[in-house]
């Protein structure tokens, strides 16, 4: 018999004998084990959990597989960045230790072992935005406690995750929301919407009503259904009052502190307004619960919309994965948001798992919307972990990122991130509407001012540099300079370390063609041109 | 005017779309065959990000409306003798005595001089909405009042109830192609990044920095340097064939990186050198900006310029919080900065081919939440340039009363005049045949006056 008969034969026999006695059921044979990923298919998955695929993590995955390094790194205790702020002795200005933020996440995405952790926080770092760019460039302690919270919450529950932005002074500063009073009609005074709008916009429900699958809802008109009006906004402004700075001697009097500036807000109950207020799909809160109470149903309320779903799986796909996910995608994701498996909504681990282990992450048939474009900032971190960056100092205070690169850790320009997730650029993707939002942010300046740092990081800034200064970041390839006579093998070992070892013909034979150029005896010159010509490549910009 | 039936509206706004969104028809429509410009125009749109609170850039100054301006600005509303008085020459009713915020000097000047003009009360409109269609839903509205990103795209793509991948310099620079297509630049240029307002179907605008583009290390054009190969060598590697969309479309920005880096470049150093512009800029992210603009515009027969856009843009408008504090240096540093630009085109010797203009989300509430304002609606912008009309106030200055006519609540004005009127208007000074003015604003067939008469022809 072949094996799906008798093993269909085994299934019954063990039916049959469910009711009494069982005889002895011959075992069915185990399923052959699935096939070893290949080191491409291994650097594909780093580079969508990770800061950068090296070899060596490569390695470790290819021997464990996919979920169970995923479910490793879920054990992984969370690096944070407020005790290295802190740790540094105050100096005369606050802003001056935005370099030392900066600083500490470069070290955790270079080093730290919770790689997917603090990927994933970065992706909520670019949902729910808060920035350096404005009237936080005095309170890096604020914007380092702030990340660690998308950190620690990073698997955690949204619900949990949406209060501790809420309450988060840094968000209170950036939105408005701190020190957002109850109307005073004398006055004109109306409670500030800054904070209701954004929440609603960009960090939980979006605009319109989405499917489950991501696409809008429509009217018998044929017309997109806006997801709140004026007055919701209003209504929700109306709740987020009465919040300062904890331990503030009174309400107007609040200032920001060192220490005030990484504890939750507090709620000064004469300042909250005490009416009712109606919500989202026309849920109503009543009048005088206190500002504690209007606080959490109105989280409540966000948080138990539908899009919620949609509108999370599709901004966590995107920063992982993939620009242009299928309907099915979504939905898949989607439904993981709305229901873990175990009745749990809001189950952020589940979620990150089911972007990650879809077939769609890894398609068996690719198309030529497969993958995304990386982000500048993960490109420079991939070259930096591959090639072993460091300073002399140890430090990494590369702060001006959002200038060179156009995006840098909590440097937004605005709330509404480094790019929109609806950015097309003209031509084929916008014309097959599609989107690719990384290119909104690879301008003509942009693109030449990441090429020409990569030619000083590559040719300039490396090991074999006699004049670097403390706080250079260099990297090392004295590796590769001993196989420099050996143009394959050059070729090879830098591909193998960039690119999982898929380099394409055109971009090998002008690198070798350029290698005809140089002489054998500059070693350093020979690897940093096959460095520089994969990392400014579009096959090195490109995430498969 | 007809009332418009909601369902008809539909019928034609895809008709309009469609306009936009079908390149053959467009294009088909416009100028034939390629007769180029016998003329130079330019046009530099200023956008102020935020939502700029233009209440308090031009303010009434007579009796009456100055005390139902104050009485609903309370804490945020200027001085009443800090302002700095304006005389429009116009005598249509509705139009005062004005002032503008009390750091704008340079604007005062340019109004007086007749090289400045205000529009009132502008906005984005579909069509023409009063308060009683706004509250019975009466009327199409455009999309998503009230929020940032969308209200700068409203501004920059006239999109109304419907979408748009395109922005009204991008369609105009579409429609012009034939025309321009000895010009070694982009008709549309940006010093402020991608911008809505400058994508189009076809064509692609040149984004550079503020003090213009970046050219590219470790190239070289002396073909006995190995540099010169590396150029070579790199610019294969962006002609390749590749599979995906994404590294197609990175591989194509690149390309133009390369090539246009040098033209321009080499173009805004000869500017430099040629000393012509003698006004020194400020030296704010405007300012450089502007000069920038400047020295690109002065270099427009080297790049065979003869219809140019330029988009700018600064933040920090967003005033919900420390508005009396922040006020001052923002609009003192846009007059500042424009006052110079007009002075460069005036060097250059093209004060009157170049017009000037800004664009802002919104205004604001005339409302206070305390120590700034919230998002509103219509504003009031600025156009200047020798060709403007200027030294007066177009649109319709409301009365600045809360729950008045035009107060769809909180003191947020419905705009009188639309959004499509104003960029119709510039559009049609800019050289763009009345025919096609309906593809650059798709809204415009829905209000009597096509054009608002603040440009000189």
């Amino acid at each position: 018999m072949n094996k799906l008969v008798s093993f269909t034969a085994a299934l019954m026999l063990g039916l049959a004998g469910c009711g009494g006695g069982s005889g002895s059921d011959p075992t069915p044979p185990p399923p052959p084990p699935p096939p070893p990923i290949t080191k491409a298919e291994a650097f594909q998955f780093l580079n969508q959990t990770t800061f950068g695929a090296v070899t060596s993590e490569a390695d470790r995955l290819i021997a464990m597989r996919q979920e169970a390094w995923i479910d490793d790194q879920m054990t992984k205790p969370v690096s944070l960045q407020l005790p290295h702020v802190q740790s540094i002795p105050v100096p005369q200005f606050p802003f001056q230790l935005q370099a030392d933020r900066v600083d500490i996440w470069f070290r955790n995405a270079l080093h730290g072992e919770d790689q997917l952790r603090q990927r994933v926080a970065f992706a909520l770092s670019e949902i729910m935005v808060v920035s350096q760019l404005g009237a936080l460039n005095g309170a890096p302690y604020a914007l380092a406690d702030y990340y660690d919270v998308l950190a620690r919450n990073a698997f955690g529950n949204y619900r949990d995750l949406i209060e501790e932005v809420t309450l988060h002074p840094a968000m209170g500063v950036y939105l408005s929301m701190l020190g957002n009073e109850k109307p005073d009609p004398a006055l004109n005074i109306r409670p500030d919407e800054n904070y209701a709008r954004e929440l609603m916009q960009l960090f939980s429900i979006g605009l319109v009503e989405l499917n489950l699958d991501g696409s809008e809802k429509l009217d018998a008109q044929g017309q997109a259904i806006p997801t709140y009006d004026q007055a919701t906004i209003e209504s929700f402004a109306h709740v987020f009052t009465g919040w300062t700075w904890a331990g503030a001697p009174s309400f107007r009097q609040a200032q920001r502190s060192r220490l005030n500036q990484v504890v939750p807000m507090e709620l000064w109950e004469d300042f909250h307004d005490a009416g009712p207020k109606v919500l989202l799909n026309g849920a109503s809160l009543p009048a005088g619960q206190g500002g504690v109470k209007d606080l959490s149903d109105a989280l409540d309320n966000i948080f138990n919309h539908p899009n919620v779903g949609p509108f999370i799986a599709i901004r966590l796909i995107h920063r992982l994965v993939t620009s242009n996910p299928s309907p099915g995608y979504v939905s898949r994701v989607a439904a993981v948001f709305n229901n873990n498996g175990s009745g749990e909504r809001g189950d952020l681990g589940a979620v990150v798992k089911a972007v990650l282990m879809d077939a769609e992450a890894n398609p068996a048939v690719r198309t030529g919307q497969s993958g995304k474009i990386k982000e500048p900032l993960l490109r420079l971190t991939q070259l930096w972990r591959a090639y072993d960056a460091t300073s002399n100092s140890g430090r990494y205070p590369f702060d001006f990122a959002y200038f060179v690169f156009g995006e840098g850790p909590l440097q937004a320009p605005h709330v509404f991130n480094f790019f929109s997730p609806f950015y097309a650029p003209p031509g084929e993707i916008q014309d097959g509407g599609l989107v690719a939002p990384e290119l909104e942010i690879a301008t003509e300046y942009l693109n030449t001012f990441v090429t020409n740092f990569m030619f000083g990081q590559i040719f300039g800034l490396n090991s074999t540099n006699q004049n670097l200064q403390p706080d250079d970041v260099f990297i090392n390839f004295e590796s590769e300079m001993l196989l420099a006579a050996d143009v394959d093998q050059l070729i090879d070992s830098v591909a193998g370390k960039l690119l999982g070892g898929e380099i394409s013909t055109p971009l090998r034979n002008e690198i070798a063609g350029m290698l005809a150029l140089i002489p054998e005896t500059e070693t350093a010159i020979r690897a940093a041109e096959v460095i520089y010509f994969i990392v400014t490549s579009p096959e090195f910009a490109y995430q498969r | 005017m007809k009332k418009i039936n909601r369902r008809d509206f539909l019928v034609r706004s895809s008709a309009a779309a469609a306009l936009v969104s079908t390149p053959g028809f467009a294009y088909t429509q416009g100028f034939g065959a390629a007769a180029p410009f016998t003329d130079y125009r330019a046009l530099v749109c200023v956008f102020l990000h935020g939502g700029n609170d233009s209440f308090n850039m031009l303010v009434p100054n007579t009796t009456a409306e100055y005390n139902a301006y104050a009485a609903s600005r309370q804490n945020l509303a200027i001085p009443q003798a800090d302002l700095l008085p304006i005389n429009p020459v116009s005598q249509a009713p509705g139009t005062e005595p004005f002032g503008v915020h009390p750091s704008m000097g340079g604007i005062q000047a340019l109004f007086e001089s007749g090289n400045a003009a205000f529009v009132a009360n502008l906005g984005p409109l579909v069509e023409p909405t009063t308060l009683a269609d706004y509250q019975n839903m009466s009327v199409i509205l455009p999309s998503q009042l009230f929020s940032h990103n969308d209200q700068q795209s409203q501004w920059n793509s006239l999109k109304g109830a419907g979408t748009s991948n395109t922005g009204w310099a991008g369609r105009m620079a579409d429609l012009i192609q034939a025309n321009v297509a000895n010009q070694k630049m982009a008709t549309n240029a940006s010093v402020s990044g991608t911008s809505l307002f400058q994508s189009a179907e076809s064509t692609i605008a040149y984004v550079m920095g503020q003090d213009g583009p970046l050219q590219f290390e470790g190239f070289s054009d002396d073909p006995t340097s190995i540099l010169f190969d590396q150029r070579l060598a790199f610019q294969r590697v962006l002609d390749a064939q590749y599979d995906s969309i994404y590294e197609r479309g990175f591989a194509n920005i690149q390309s133009r990186a390369v090539q246009a880096a040098d033209t321009v470049s080499t173009a805004i150093a000869n500017a430099e050198n040629s000393g012509v512009i003698t006004t020194v800029f400020p030296n704010s992210l405007l300012g450089r900006q502007l000069s920038t603009v400047a020295k690109l515009i002065a270099s427009r027969a080297e790049l065979a310029m003869q219809r140019q856009i330029f988009f700018v843009g600064i933040g920090g408008f967003d005033s919900h919080d420390d508005q009396n504090q922040n006020q001052p240096g923002l609009l003192g540093g846009v007059s500042d900065a424009l006052a110079a630009f007009y002075s460069a085109t005036v060097d250059i010797g093209v004060a009157d081919s170049v017009t000037a203009f800004t664009q802002s989300d919104f205004g604001r509430t005339l409302t206070s939440n305390g120590d700034g304002t919230d998002h509103a609606w219509a504003g009031n912008q600025l156009v200047l340039g020798g060709a403007v009309n200027g030294r007066d106030i177009y649109g319709a200055y409301p009365t600045l009363e809360i729950g008045g006519p035009e107060d769809v609540g909180g003191g947020r004005f419905i705009p009188s005049t639309s959004a499509d009127q104003y960029a119709a208007t510039l559009a049609n000074w800019f050289g763009i045949p009345d025919t096609d003015l309906d593809v650059v604003a798709p809204n415009l067939a829905n209000f009597a006056q096509r054009d608002l008469g603040f440009m000189i022809a």
